[in-house]
């Protein structure tokens, strides 16, 4: 059973309302998450991924045709063709898919990526990447991450960092990511984030909640999330998750713990962390949420959920096997194959109120810095 | 065919005169095509002035900045003003007209309306009210017998933001989207003028015919109602026959036109109000491109565009303050002399203003551009715009006119009613009016300077 | 009334130069002859004109394309359509409208429902087929029954259109087209007749009474048992006009008549040319601007429709509609529990007692309309608040006015707007005009430009004190509880309604005018009884003298 239910239940028991805060609290500030992806750290890409060997799309994919048996020349013609009349013939391309051998059948790579050679590719190495201490031993794993300068784990990052899909500095997302993301934000159901404390413009304990609302979000005269909109949660508890968590100089951290979000396809179909660490700054003068979600992830997820992705890219195959290879966490105990693997997720939260189906208000927006102009708080979160 | 030559003729009495003094005696019975077809690179040169005369007015608000735009010597080879560089490369093909002024004679400044009020209709009152403006008249002598008997655009997104209005029914409303422009000139109902072969549209025959239905009407209704109803219906009226003529003109084989060719269609734009300038800029010079075509192609013989109102809404990106407000609020810079924030927005106008004018200079019709055979005339609703005054305004024009006008002059007019600036156009247009003007607006003598 | 002295007229800098956008409209060349005769005729209005084809055609005909843009007289579009004529250009819009609306009307999919015959040949022209059509949609457009030669040109130019390009149904879209530019559609026009009643004395005819009728309660031409009851004569005995204003103040079609109003005598036509910078006010989408008329239109209809309200709670009303990015906008929570999904719903919302966002001049539909794009105007809001509220004139400003203070907003000693419009005030020459404007904006000051709710400007908590009329009041509440007992406020809306009907406003010494304003005193200021006693009184349907003599 997870962390959560456990807390839930456990809370239930003594407070009919899992929303109810406690007795002391005097405010709720309500966000919905308006950015969500893969926290990059590709500003030295030359650092992290000297060999520069992994190439984009393209090289990829000659690589694979060369895996089905055309020469170097053949693949390069091919793909120069494909450049122009935007894809490979329909037979090529259902080749190189079911290019995984099972029982002496060919099969989709995708469905049997095991049955597929490792394209061994290219890992990061640089020093730095943002992260939290999951509590990781190997010192070799280990990045530093730039903002706490503390060791960190995050062996998604170095699995994936080195890929052109991954090559992203916030806002801009990482590509398969964003191409998700932007299909389902003006559709899907969204998440919301509430903090609750005695006087949030000050340091000390608060509870935190992440839910599934029934709205998505909307977009504002720029083409950004709308702030202040009324979100009302979803009926049902999958997605409720209550966190003990504290304000330190404005930034908030949790009490490390499971969470699960429900979500859709094509983007996540679900969110769920293990040993869940968060460092978000709750002072930006614009009053977003601005910060990190760690822990551990079960990497075959991640990747099943990559390969599905309008914008899978001819590296999912070399990502399968590079995760596979930097797993750090929860061996399989025949195997001692690491099933979970540690990454971070950077996110922003836009404010908003949110309410249950009853019409019960339970959080409202953090009010912004006045002084500053909406613009240049705007511009103010960017890292 | 026969429309185009009796408009022609009109503006070339003058020319005419002096061609037959010279001892040449101008042709008017060939189709322009037909010599230009005769010979294979400059037979057209020949007859080339017999293209139609063409005219354009181009509004920018609030004026340039006050102590800095006068150029320091009159007539040819002055040196432009800083706030004018943009104009450099047409210096020689423009005339710059200073000093001139609206005179009030006792009616209340209307900001940003009573002096275009007396510059454009020579009259100036208390009310707004708005009649009769200088490109309707050229209009009515150059304009009859094309498609459109003139096409009005505004770059704000505001359909009100046109100085055009008829002596009867008044403003002219604007096209404010390009791509419905777009498709209104160069539609389904364009007629290429320089195809071969010329079909009449069965439909456009049938809609011609059958308006005459709503001209039945007419009587039966005209003897229902009083009299200031009938003048009423007799603007309406009007008006209708002006859509008839347009039909009528898309069922005769359209004049050649040599410099005519179909512009592509331009990225969407619905027209929806602007505020930034440089977003309004870039709208401009999509209209700047398909007036031209359309001028090029014969549809129209007369256009009108105007950047914004007089009170400009229009902003620098991230800057709350329009560039009206900004006229009032900031301070003239000690140095400059004038005021900075305002100069940016005037050079964007110059600017635009010469890309206008360029873009009509690149159609070439035999040996001169479209330019050349025409009048731009630019103007704007105040003199020193901090004041918003009725002073010193700064007024051009582009183009000969087809050698009416002598160009590369800066024109001093201090103190003297601008309305002769627009007495010499309208003259030089081929407008036959010798006196122009009401009260101390009057003025009975062009600039004969300029005039050829 | 403001009594401002020619003097501080002269003196006084107004609004304009502050960046509101007086629209640039025009008059007519006025006739000198002294008692010369009005014309009576009003142009259509985009929305009136849009009503009549939904009425005659319903909601699948889709009307699109332009209209000439309509002009403002004191204070109303419907004044402006007894002066407004038809442009070149307008000609060309109104043809290209009635195609496209005759190409529909036609078309295969509608030609059922809207043509009562089916042709001999549907190749050919068949003129009994074309009469039927004629007549009956004829009477509906032209909002009187044709006579028998309209009818023979109508037929006449269908046989010519049919035969051209060998379709009946081609002929019939002639027809049609004809009719929806004719000036009998496009103008409403009103004709005279003898007035048996007052020998040598003339009478709008019941035509032309019936249409009036019409276009001030519903905003559309008049339907098929008033054109009737005016057809008969009914309309014009005292018990006939009663039956029929009766029956059409309570049909829901009056909402469309106070919607129209409302949304002239508020000046939305001026949202056509309305941005505010997305940088700077990212909650106001093009679909909020559009929310916010829809919001205050539904908040008047609710108000003084279904609740049968006092005019004067419009002011102050906690009842309203929102949408949830209406709400966003003004930043309160709208719980929606509908599923995930388009479109937002319209949900009534009440303002909790002693909100400040409470009552009609709180909404985005004022305090935005009448701001520029980057920033808030008390003094545009207060001239707008005076001029279409309670019906006072604002001098225009003068040109030569320094304005270095009042919209330095990073000026570090005027940090809000009331700061630096008191410096600015305290020029004498600008004082006059500013008095009368921005004290009653300045009350507005707690909704920024896009019509959001603040409570600090720079950091500085905002002032919203402010006096109207001697009585001094804070914040957009005290402001709107002035309003409520300013007799300005109802003398105002009473004389707009009637112009808006009449299409120019009443005598104030006429007697029966002075008696619906006491009936509206006496109805507790219902607007449904105001609406009610404008339609039953003779002046709505008067005949000026200057064209009293029949023609």
């Amino acid at each position: 059973m997870r962390l959560t239910k456990i807390l839930r239940w456990s809370l239930g028991a003594a407070l009919p309302l899992c929303f109810a805060v406690p007795a002391m609290a005097a405010e709720t500030h309500g966000y919905v998450i308006s950015w969500f992806a893969t926290a990059t750290h590709a500003a030295d890409f030359a650092t992290n991924c000297p060999e520069n060997r992994n190439g984009g799309r393209t090289e990829l994919t000659i690589r694979a045709l060369i895996d089905i048996g055309y020469t170097r020349e053949e693949a390069l013609d091919m793909v120069k063709n494909a450049a122009v009349s935007t894809a490979l013939p329909a037979d090529v391309t259902k080749k190189m898919e079911n290019r995984a051998i099972v029982n002496g059948k060919p099969q989709s790579i995708y469905n049997y990526p095991e049955a597929v050679h490792d394209p061994n590719l290219e890992t990061v190495i640089g020093k730095f990447a943002y992260g939290f201490d999951l509590g990781g031993r190997t010192e070799a794993n280990k990045f530093e991450d730039p903002d706490t300068r503390q060791k960190v784990d995050n062996q998604l990052w170095r699995a994936v960092g080195c890929t052109e899909s991954f090559r992203a500095i916030p806002p801009v997302m990482p590509y398969p990511e964003e191409l998700a993301w932007n299909l389902m934000i003006d559709t899907a159901p969204a998440w919301v984030f509430s903090i609750t404390g005695d006087d949030l413009s000050k340091d000390g304990k608060v509870t935190v909640t992440l839910d599934r609302v029934t709205q998505h979000m909307e977009r504002d005269a720029s083409g950004n999330v709308l702030s202040n909109m009324t979100y009302v949660l979803e009926q049902g508890t999958r997605s409720h998750n209550v966190l003990q968590g504290e304000i330190k100089d404005g930034m908030l951290s949790i009490t490390p713990a499971e969470i699960y979000l429900e979500g859709e396809m094509p983007y996540y179909s679900e969110i769920a962390i293990r040993n869940t660490h968060m460092r978000i700054n709750t002072r930006n003068p614009d009053a977003k949420l601005v910060g990190y979600w760690g822990g551990y992830i079960n990497w075959t997820r991640f990747i099943y959920m990559y390969t599905s992705r309008p914008g899978n890219n001819a590296d999912s195959i070399g990502l399968y096997h590079a995760l596979k290879r930097m797993a750090d966490s929860d061996p399989d105990p025949k195997t001692g194959q690491n099933r979970y693997i540690s990454t971070t997720w950077r996110m922003e939260a836009t404010p908003a109120y949110i309410a249950k189906a009853d019409g019960k208000i339970i959080a409202s927006p953090a009010p912004r810095n006045t002084t500053v102009p909406e613009k240049v708080a705007d511009a103010s979160v960017r890292p | 065919m026969k429309t185009s030559m009796m408009s022609s003729m009109a503006i070339t009495r003058r020319k005419a005169l002096r061609g037959m003094l010279a001892g040449s005696a101008v042709t008017v019975g060939l189709p322009i095509l037909d010599c230009v077809l005769n010979e294979s690179g400059n037979a057209f040169a020949a007859t080339g002035e017999r293209l139609p005369a063409r005219f354009a007015t181009w509004f920018w608000g609030l004026g340039l900045g006050e102590g800095d735009w006068v150029p320091k010597t009159a007539g040819t080879d002055y040196e432009l003003p800083p706030q004018l560089q943009a104009l450099k490369p047409l210096q020689k093909k423009m005339n710059l007209f200073s000093g001139g002024q609206v005179f009030l004679d006792g009616q209340s400044n209307n900001t940003h309306f009573t002096g275009v009020q007396g510059l454009m209709t020579g009259k100036v009152s208390s009310t707004r009210d708005y009649f009769g403006s200088i490109d309707t008249l050229v209009g009515d002598v150059i304009g009859n017998g094309t498609r459109f008997r003139s096409i009005e655009v505004a770059c704000d997104g505001d359909a009100k933001t046109s100085w055009s209005a008829r002596q009867n029914s008044g403003p002219q409303p604007a096209e404010v989207s390009p791509t419905a422009l777009y498709t209104r000139i160069f539609g389904p109902e364009y007629k290429d003028p320089n195809a071969a072969e010329f079909v009449p549209d069965t439909d456009v025959m049938v809609r011609k015919s059958v308006l005459t239905g709503v001209t039945d009407e007419r009587q039966a209704l005209m003897s229902r109602l009083g009299a200031a109803d009938r003048a009423k219906m007799d603007n309406y009226f009007t008006s209708l026959r002006a859509l008839e003529q347009k039909l009528a003109i898309q069922l005769e084989k359209p004049a050649p036109m040599v410099g005519c060719t179909k512009p592509a269609q331009a990225k969407n734009d619905d027209g929806h109000p602007l505020t930034l300038a440089l977003e309004a800029m870039e709208r401009h010079n999509i209209f700047a491109g398909l007036l031209a075509h359309a001028l090029a192609c014969g549809q129209t013989r007369v256009v009108n565009l105007a950047i914004t109102q007089g009170m400009s809404g229009l902003r620098k990106e991230g800057d709350t303050t329009s560039h009206h407000t900004q006229t009032h609020e900031e301070p003239v810079d000690s140095t400059l002399g004038y005021q900075k924030n305002c100069a940016w927005f005037q050079g964007l106008y110059m600017q635009a203003l010469a890309d206008f004018a360029t873009t009509f200079d690149g159609i070439k019709e035999g040996d001169k551009s479209m330019l050349d055979r025409m009048v731009i005339f630019a103007f704007t609703d105040h003199g020193a715009p901090r004041l918003h005054s009725v002073r010193n305004y700064p007024l051009m024009t582009l183009g000969t006119g087809d050698g009416r006008m002598k160009v590369g002059m800066h024109v001093p007019k201090s103190g003297d009613a601008v309305t002769r600036i627009g007495l010499t156009v309208m003259q030089a247009m081929g407008v036959p009016l010798s006196a122009w003007g009401t009260q101390s607006n009057r003025v009975t003598s062009p600039i004969a300077e300029v005039l050829v | 009334m403001v009594k401002v002295s020619r003097k501080s007229l002269a003196l006084a800098a107004s609004a304009a130069v502050l960046g509101i956008a007086l629209p640039a409209f025009y008059t007519r060349a006025a006739d000198t002859a002294a008692p010369a005769e009005v014309a009576l005729s009003l142009r259509l209005s985009p929305s009136q004109y849009k009503q009549s084809m939904a009425d005659i055609f319903g909601p699948a005909i889709s009307i699109t394309g332009r209209f000439e843009p309509e002009t403002r007289e004191e204070g109303l579009m419907a004044i402006g359509a007894a002066k407004a004529n038809i442009s070149d250009t307008g000609v060309e819009r109104y043809d290209d409208l009635a195609r496209g609306i005759s190409i529909q009307v036609v078309s295969a999919q509608h030609r059922e429902t809207f043509i009562p015959c089916t042709p001999q040949n549907a190749k050919t022209h068949d003129d009994a087929c074309t009469r039927a059509f004629v007549s009956n949609i004829g009477r509906l457009i032209y909002r009187r029954a044709l006579t028998e030669e309209e009818i023979q040109s109508k037929v006449k130019a269908a046989a010519y259109a049919a035969d051209t390009h060998r379709d009946f149904y081609a002929g019939m879209s002639a027809a049609l087209a004809d009719m929806l530019i004719s000036p009998n559609f496009l103008f409403r026009q009103r004709t005279t007749e003898a007035d048996p009643e007052h020998p040598g004395q003339t009478r709008l005819d019941g035509i032309s009474k019936a249409t009036a009728l019409s276009f001030f309660l519903w905003n559309s031409a008049p339907d098929d048992m008033l054109l009737k009851a005016a057809e008969t004569g009914d309309i014009h005995s005292k018990e006939g006009l009663k039956k029929q204003v009766d029956r059409m103040v309570s049909s829901p079609a009056v909402e469309g008549g106070v919607r129209a109003f409302f949304s002239d005598m508020l000046g939305f036509s001026e949202f056509e040319t309305l941005s505010k910078d997305p940088q700077f006010f990212p909650r106001y989408t093009l679909k909020v601007k559009d929310e916010s008329q829809e919001q205050t239109l539904r908040t008047v209809v609710d108000h003084l429709v279904r609740r049968q309200g006092d005019y004067r709670d419009l002011f102050t009303t906690p009842h309203t509609y929102l949408t949830r990015s209406l709400a966003a906008l003004y930043d309160v929570p709208l719980v929606e529990t509908t599923d995930n999904g388009e479109p937002q719903h319209w949900q009534a919302y009440t303002y909790p007692a002693g909100d400040p966002r409470a009552g009609l001049l709180a909404q985005a539909s004022f305090v935005a309309l009448w701001s520029p794009a980057g920033r808030t105007s008390p003094t545009g809001r207060g001239k707008a608040l005076r001029e279409l509220i309670l019906c006072q004139t604002v001098p225009p400003p003068p040109g030569n006015v320094d304005f270095k203070f009042v919209q330095d907003t990073s000026n570090p000693v005027y940090k809000t707007t009331r700061d630096r419009l008191t410096a600015h005030r305290s020029e004498a020459m600008c004082a006059g005009c500013h008095k009368i404007t921005d004290p009653i904006g300045l009350a507005l000051e707690n909704f920024d430009s896009a019509g959001g709710y603040r409570t600090t400007e720079n950091g500085v908590a905002i002032d919203t004190s402010g006096e109207l009329s001697g009585a001094k009041f804070d914040g957009p509440i005290g402001l709107a509880k002035v309003l409520h007992d300013d007799p300005s406020v109802t003398n105002c809306v009473a004389k707009k309604t009637f112009a808006f009907g009449a299409g120019h406003m009443p005598k104030s010494d006429d007697p029966e005018w002075q008696l619906i304003q006491k009936k509206f005193t006496d109805s507790k200021y219902n607007f449904v009884e105001l609406l009610r006693q404008v339609a039953l009184s003779q002046v709505l349907y008067s005949v000026p003298s200057s064209n009293a003599k029949a023609p």
